[in-house]
């Protein structure tokens, strides 16, 4: 009885909540307050796929829903991006039926990596997908070695791996394991030999600390590395991302499938596949999962185009206190043969909490828009004077930029006759105070 | 002038190593030449031949690293503090300076034994705020961010005194560790580039006179800002 009124609350709740536009947390909040062990009391599906990791782990899950989905599977899985335990009870209850049953193929969860634990107490995944460990939200989450171990208490023994080989501190949760699927890419055209970021987090082996040397670096800490001491190196593949094309904007999965890119950079790279290497281990055919991918665009508004006055532009939404996701917005914008400016806001650093630290600025390597492609940088927010201060030791000449404490003085000023493009680059947090200035298209 | 950046390349979380560029940068508008010299695991330096020396923050686990090659430092670092030299030391790093650490999982390590103070660290748990503190040595108070998993007790010379975040351990408002113009204290960051008042009481230790500041403005209004930002939670 207690189950069948927890589900009905649940629901319940879930249905007024979505009524006034609350969000998805609240009602397994109070689910879990009225029967702490109910995600044990269901009965879920037999495949249960998690997904956790610094980045992408929104893309990555909604693009496995659509191929599965397009492919004849019904999934459940937490479209609302809530991603802790709260968020999951409600999308498990709410696609359960009264007695308990989880009406679903699959199961497909994305889970907060700092706590995954919690979440996966109660439920036993068949397979779980760790994209990569980033410098992220590190006023909250410490670093990532703090949050491997908080992965790390998080899985079953009987859980499959599937892992991102390009990430050797993500590599270790495979280490010496045999259920493991590895995916990564190949050496790619746009690699470097010598990393150019501001720091390398692959510097020392994650298990024995000795130094590591890599044979290619794809970006940051992410390419093909091996301990000098201890033997620990990269895992070959078993899926593949076999070349990219960053000036035609495409990709090549396994040698075979070539996979448009939304955007012309890597930033999406891992979670195409990682998306394609979970469809292929449920069982859909390669070239199904290929063709649904090139017609599919990420609907999570990371990438939007506007109008501003006569010009155009493209904002990229990146992280704050996420310098790896910086660096990607950056590269493309510094791939813009035909010239751009660029905005970069800084106004409140999160929206989830508050925090006035802004050493993460030190993390991104604003070097790289030392760059003839790179015209004016528009520096704006609350934290502008940081960001300057920051830009004052790059070698970009100080008059390219200008300062705008206030985003609306910042977009009246873009708001002229130039012709370059324009690269807005900025945080969930931030996004909406810069988009109320402009068209989007 | 020489500066060294000890472990940068491991004890480098949270933008440490900003705090040794913008001391050479001022160092340099105040006309001295100043080098950086970067040493680290399994390499050695001679401290005694520079004018400042700088360590930043590291994970729980690279800091144990560092404490097994940092041992052989220890007479060296001991006449340096005593000669009146500075030394900052940010995060987690200046934890190796005690009697001992004590990680998540019950096992110590031997710290350089400078000072009596010990260090515990538990597993999983994180210790995170924004900070203001009172120094007796600046007339402006500091501000940052403390990141850590550990504990610190028994310190007999604190640094500051915090008036907004956390201090050394629970209940204690008192942070980090001050000895002569050793400045070990749990701010992580770029902490002298975000309190200019700071870094220019640092450079002015080595210049023997105090620095201009003027080359700082965006640095001071950055620091309001989050002064400003950081006193309203306060209220």
């Amino acid at each position: 009885m207690k189950k069948f009124f927890t589900i009905l609350i649940c629901k319940i709740l879930r249905f007024v909540g979505k009524l006034i536009g609350k969000g998805s947390s609240m009602p397994g909040q109070i689910a879990l307050k009225l029967c702490p062990d109910i995600l044990k009391r269901v009965q879920l599906p037999e495949h249960i796929i998690a997904i956790t990791g610094s980045n992408g782990k929104t893309s990555t899950v909604e693009m496995i829903a659509h191929i599965l989905t397009k492919n004849g599977k019904t999934v459940a899985w937490n479209r609302e991006g809530s991603n802790q335990i709260e968020g999951v009870t409600t999308m498990v209850l709410s696609n359960a039926t009264l007695s308990g049953k989880v009406k679903a193929d699959i199961l497909l969860i994305e889970s907060d990596e700092r706590y995954a634990k919690k979440t996966f107490s109660y439920i036993d995944a068949t397979d779980y997908v760790i994209t990569n460990l980033y410098r992220d939200q590190l006023t909250r989450n410490g670093h990532p070695e703090f949050v491997f171990d908080a992965i790390a208490d998080s899985i079953h023994d009987g859980t499959r791996l599937i892992l991102n080989a390009d990430d050797p501190l993500v590599s270790v949760f495979g280490h010496g394991r045999k259920n493991v699927v590895w995916f990564g890419a190949d050496e790619l055209s746009s690699d470097e030999k010598e990393l150019h970021s501001v720091y390398n987090d692959g510097a020392y082996c994650p298990i024995c600390k000795a130094p590591m040397t890599y044979t290619t670096h794809h970006y940051n800490h992410i390419g093909h590395y091996a301990c000098t001491a201890c033997g620990y190196k990269r895992n070959d593949t078993d899926y593949t991302v076999t070349a990219v094309d960053l000036k035609e904007g495409w990709l090549e999965l396994d040698g075979k499938y070539r996979i448009s890119l939304a955007l012309k950079s890597l930033y999406n790279i891992y979670n195409i596949l990682a998306a394609y290497t979970v469809a292929r281990l449920v069982g859909i055919d390669s070239k199904a999962i290929a063709d649904d991918m090139n017609d599919y665009v990420l609907k999570n508004g990371r990438v939007i185009n506007f109008r501003l006055g006569k010009r155009t532009g493209t904002l990229l939404t990146s992280k704050h206190e996420n310098s790896i996701s910086y660096d990607h917005s950056l590269r493309v914008a510094c791939a813009c043969d035909s010239g751009t400016d660029v905005l970069i806001i800084v106004d409140a650093v999160s929206r989830k909490y508050f925090t006035s630290d802004v050493s993460w600025l030190w993390d991104i390597d604003f070097e790289m828009l030392n760059n003839p492609n790179i015209h004016e940088i528009v520096l704006a927010g609350a934290y502008v004077n940081d960001l300057a201060a920051r830009f004052s030791y790059t070698d970009i000449p100080q008059e390219k930029i200008r300062l705008f404490e206030d985003i609306a003085k910042a977009s009246e000023h873009l708001d002229s006759d130039r012709k370059e493009y324009i690269y807005a680059i900025t945080c969930f947090s931030d996004k909406e105070k810069f988009l109320s200035k402009v068209e989007e298209v | 002038m020489k500066l060294l950046h000890l472990y940068h390349d491991i004890m480098n979380l949270y933008g440490d190593y900003a705090n040794i560029l913008c001391l050479k940068r001022m160092l340099e508008k105040n006309g001295e030449e100043a080098g950086i010299d970067r040493v680290s695991l399994s390499e050695d330096a001679i401290l005694d031949e520079y004018d400042f020396i700088f360590v930043g923050s590291g994970t729980e686990k690279n800091q144990k690293v560092v404490l097994a090659d940092f041992l052989k430092y220890r007479d060296q670092l001991k006449a340096y503090i005593a000669s009146g030299k500075p030394l900052l030391m940010t995060g987690n790093s200046f934890e190796m300076l005690g009697k001992m650490i004590t990680d998540g999982s019950g096992k110590s390590y031997d710290g350089l034994g400078l000072y009596d103070f010990t260090v515990t660290e538990e597993r999983g748990r994180r210790y995170t705020a924004d900070i203001i503190a009172k120094t007796d040595f600046l007339d402006q108070p500091l501000v940052g961010f403390i990141n850590k998993s550990s504990m610190v007790d028994g310190v007999k010379a604190p640094m500051d005194t915090v008036t907004f975040g956390i201090g050394n351990k629970d209940g204690e408002m008192t942070e980090g560790v001050l000895d002569k113009h050793f400045y070990g204290t749990h701010i992580t960051g770029p902490v002298l580039e975000k309190n200019p008042h700071f870094l220019c009481y640092i450079a002015g230790l080595i210049l023997k006179k105090s620095p201009d500041d003027k080359p700082l403005a965006y640095e001071k209004k950055g620091y309001e800002n989050t002064l400003r930002k950081l006193s309203e939670r306060i209220n």
